[in-house]
């Protein structure tokens, strides 16, 4: 807008002067007043707009992501943003018949997640809200959902309590909470030895990894020969590896989040340990292994879903499609998770008797979202969802840009067991308070 | 227990030569200007890019133009920013400096993406030697000859060339320095651009260690301030002595005390400006008296 008028006054100063003409300066501010007040008719038509459409009754419905731009889980938030872009274009940005406009705001800290969450809600009238890259965040947004009402979905927290101790009739979870990842991957590592050394991070994420994995280890009977916790952001692991070295486990059994992960991979590889004591963690994102060399790239991992795992749905299949022309590269699981979860939500939003919060909550409960991997549905008593989880290798030789991963198993095998393997009741320790 | 106590140590001097790198260049901006430049962490996450660009670019032995392209930046911070920060208040230079690293840390974002970027040491340099307990990288090794070779030249330019005395007289006198019909608006430019030529070069050597993403630059940035707090601002022999003895009692607390690895330096630093307020080799300046 500035831009087109400054190009215009210049074109009127000159079509109207000579050098000798008094009146130049005058002139040019005429013609800048002309089309200043022309670009403010312009924008107040604009601004005018939705009225207009109000008028009709098309009003737009307002869906709330609240995505990290900045900090350290800057790139997960992109990416699950990309997901949720591309879920609500395939839609054509429209649900129940009406537009769909997408608001996303920061979520820097617990304290600013809930500030953005409460405008997203008050002012821009939300009628429900996506959001937390991790737990810290979406534990935060969780409370603000109970108190407003508002439907939430955390599609990226992996801590325990947001469907378990904290839960609450507003507060949905789509990714698989640690205990159950932790349940997935250890059988695959059972199979290797059963002296693990186990390396977390110093937060809730690898605590509860630790927690969950060394129960897991010593009801088959096996032994820690090390643990040690890092500091968040350790950017030298090597300290940490020569203690690895020195307790000669059969396994190590890392709960360090996305950037850790990959810095200890690296540095695995240059002090020679790859290949010589497996290592595993039980989630991991694409952009950790992307981030790092192919030659430093080994062990294994849980995720919820990957891009060329066999027989993926046409729906997929088109996603997949879809965003490697439109970003480069295939979907990380963050931008499936991104996706799925909106698309999750949009059909819930269309099956509802309405878009109050209470019906919304209601649609959540029953929405069926079945894929390749088998079933997939949140369950009513805690608003975790229930879905298969994937336990994936890195493979020995990698020969393509972007697929680093063989597939070990699929947890559970028989989708009968789903329930059992996201815990009972008293396991999960759930009591929801009334909507 | 003997033996491993010798390997965290040999690693933890290993560790500390990285640190000493990124310690010096933050300590002779603010030796010689009296800034303390927050953008120093900003700077060396700008090395480990550069390296990156240029050798996807133009192969490995372009790597080296890395730091230059640092200093360059450093050039245009100095004559924008820097130089109207002279002689005032330190919190103006802190919260100036602050701004820019956020600045420059977004604007690597903006080009090349939040996401880590992979890189790792050349062929010739990967792989590792072991003698008994103790186990060291090639890489690491490397890391610490350059940082040696790195602090001679240095040296040897302060100390015996003629534009190395200028950088000291004029940061010592000011006044005295222009008197005497020396450019000191130029001089100063040099020793900024000086300060984050070393920036970039730490920022080089260190990316085929670490991860290297736009948030290196907030993790980077404070063991630097620790070590030259711990050292005595402005003085080499104080950056490299604090460089090693951080790496060394973090190693060891990694050994000992995993969970308390990340406050050993703090706890160092506090134990140090007790005993001695203004570090160890701490000199006496008229200009922070």
């Amino acid at each position: 807008m500035t831009e087109q008028h400054n190009q215009d006054s210049d074109l009127s100063a000159t079509d109207a002067s000579t050098p000798d003409e008094p009146q130049r300066s005058g002139l040019s501010r005429r013609a800048w007043l002309a089309t200043a007040g022309k670009a403010l008719a312009g924008g107040a038509a604009v601004l005018a707009a939705p009225a207009f459409v109000r008028a009709q009754g098309e009003q737009p419905l307002n869906l709330g992501l609240l995505m990290a731009k900045q900090g350290v889980w800057t790139e997960q938030g992109e990416v699950i943003a990309n997901g949720v872009k591309l879920a609500l274009d395939q839609a054509g940005n429209q649900a129940r018949g009406r537009r769909v406009n997408l608001l996303w705001y920061d979520e820097p800290n617990p304290q600013s997640a809930q500030q953005n969450m409460q405008k997203l809600v008050e002012q821009d009238k939300a009628i429900a809200v996506i959001g937390g890259t991790n737990s810290g965040t979406s534990l935060a947004m969780s409370s603000v959902a109970m108190r407003t009402k508002t439907p939430y979905i955390a599609p990226n927290a992996a801590a325990r309590e947001l469907t378990g101790s904290s839960c609450n009739p507003y507060t949905f979870r789509v990714l698989s909470p640690t205990p159950v990842t932790c349940r997935a991957l250890a059988p695959s590592l059972l199979a290797i030895g059963k002296k693990w050394h186990f390396l977390v991070a110093n937060y809730a994420y690898g605590q509860d990894i630790q927690r969950s994995m060394s129960d897991l280890l010593k009801q088959s009977g096996g032994t820690i020969v090390g643990a040690d916790v890092t500091p968040l952001n350790t950017t030298d692991f090597s300290s940490f590896i020569l203690k690895i070295r020195q307790s000669k486990p059969d396994v190590v059994l890392l709960g360090l989040p996305g950037g850790d992960l990959s810095t200890f991979l690296k540095q695995y590889a240059e002090m020679g340990m790859k290949g010589q004591i497996p290592v595993a963690c039980p989630i991991i994102g694409d952009s950790d292994l992307w981030s790092i060399n192919v030659d430093a790239a080994t062990g294994y991992y849980g995720k919820p879903w990957h891009f060329s795992s066999p027989g993926l749905s046409p729906e997929e299949l088109a996603f997949i499609k879809q965003y490697t022309a439109k970003y480069g590269k295939p979907p990380a699981d963050k931008a499936w998770i991104g996706w799925f979860t909106t698309r999750t939500l949009l059909k819930a939003v269309n099956e509802a008797k309405s878009t109050s919060g209470a019906d919304i909550v209601q649609s959540l409960e029953t929405v069926q979202m079945g894929d390749s991997s088998g079933p997939a549905y949140f369950r009513p008593w805690d608003h975790q969802m229930l879905r298969r989880w994937t336990v994936f290798k890195v493979k020995n030789h990698i020969t393509d840009k972007w697929d680093w991963l063989n597939q070990v198993s699929v947890v559970p095998q028989n989708t009968a067991d789903l329930d059992r393997l996201y815990g009972t009741r008293q396991e999960i320790g759930c009591t929801m308070a009334a909507r | 227990m003997a033996e491993m106590v010798l390997s965290q140590v040999a690693n933890g001097l290993v560790l500390g030569f990285l640190y000493v790198l990124l310690a010096i260049g933050l300590s002779i901006i603010c030796g010689l200007l009296g800034i303390v430049n927050f953008a120093h962490g900003a700077l060396f996450a700008l090395g480990a890019y550069f390296a990156i660009a240029l050798s996807t670019q133009f192969g490995w032995g372009a790597v080296v133009l890395a730091p230059l392209l640092v200093a360059a930046v450093g050039v245009l911070i100095e004559v924008v920013f820097i130089r109207r920060l002279y002689g005032k208040e330190p919190l103006l230079s802190l919260i100036v400096t602050f701004a820019l690293s956020l600045l420059i840390t977004a604007l690597t974002r903006l080009i090349w993406g939040a996401g880590g970027l992979p890189f790792s040491p050349p062929e010739a340099l990967s792989g590792f030697l072991v003698y008994g307990p103790l186990l060291i990288t090639k890489y690491r090794l490397f890391v610490l000859a350059a940082t040696v070779a790195i602090l001679v030249a240095l040296w040897a330019f302060m100390n015996y060339t003629p534009y190395g005395r200028i950088l000291r007289a004029g940061s010592r006198d000011p006044e005295m320095a222009g008197l005497l019909g020396i450019n000191l608006p130029r001089v100063l430019t040099g020793a900024f651009a000086l300060g984050a030529l070393l920036a970039g070069a730490a920022g080089l050597l260190a990316a085929p260690l670490l991860t290297v993403t736009p948030g290196m630059a907030t993790a980077a940035v404070m063991p630097a301030f620790v070590i030259v707090t711990i050292g005595g601002l402005g003085s080499f022999a104080g950056a490299v002595v604090a460089g090693l003895l951080v790496g060394v009692v973090t190693a060891l607390a990694v050994q000992f005390f995993p969970e308390g690895s990340s406050v050993a330096m703090y706890v160092l630093m506090a134990l140090v400006l007790l005993v001695r307020p203004r570090g160890l080799f701490g000199e006496r300046w008229e200009r922070f008296e």
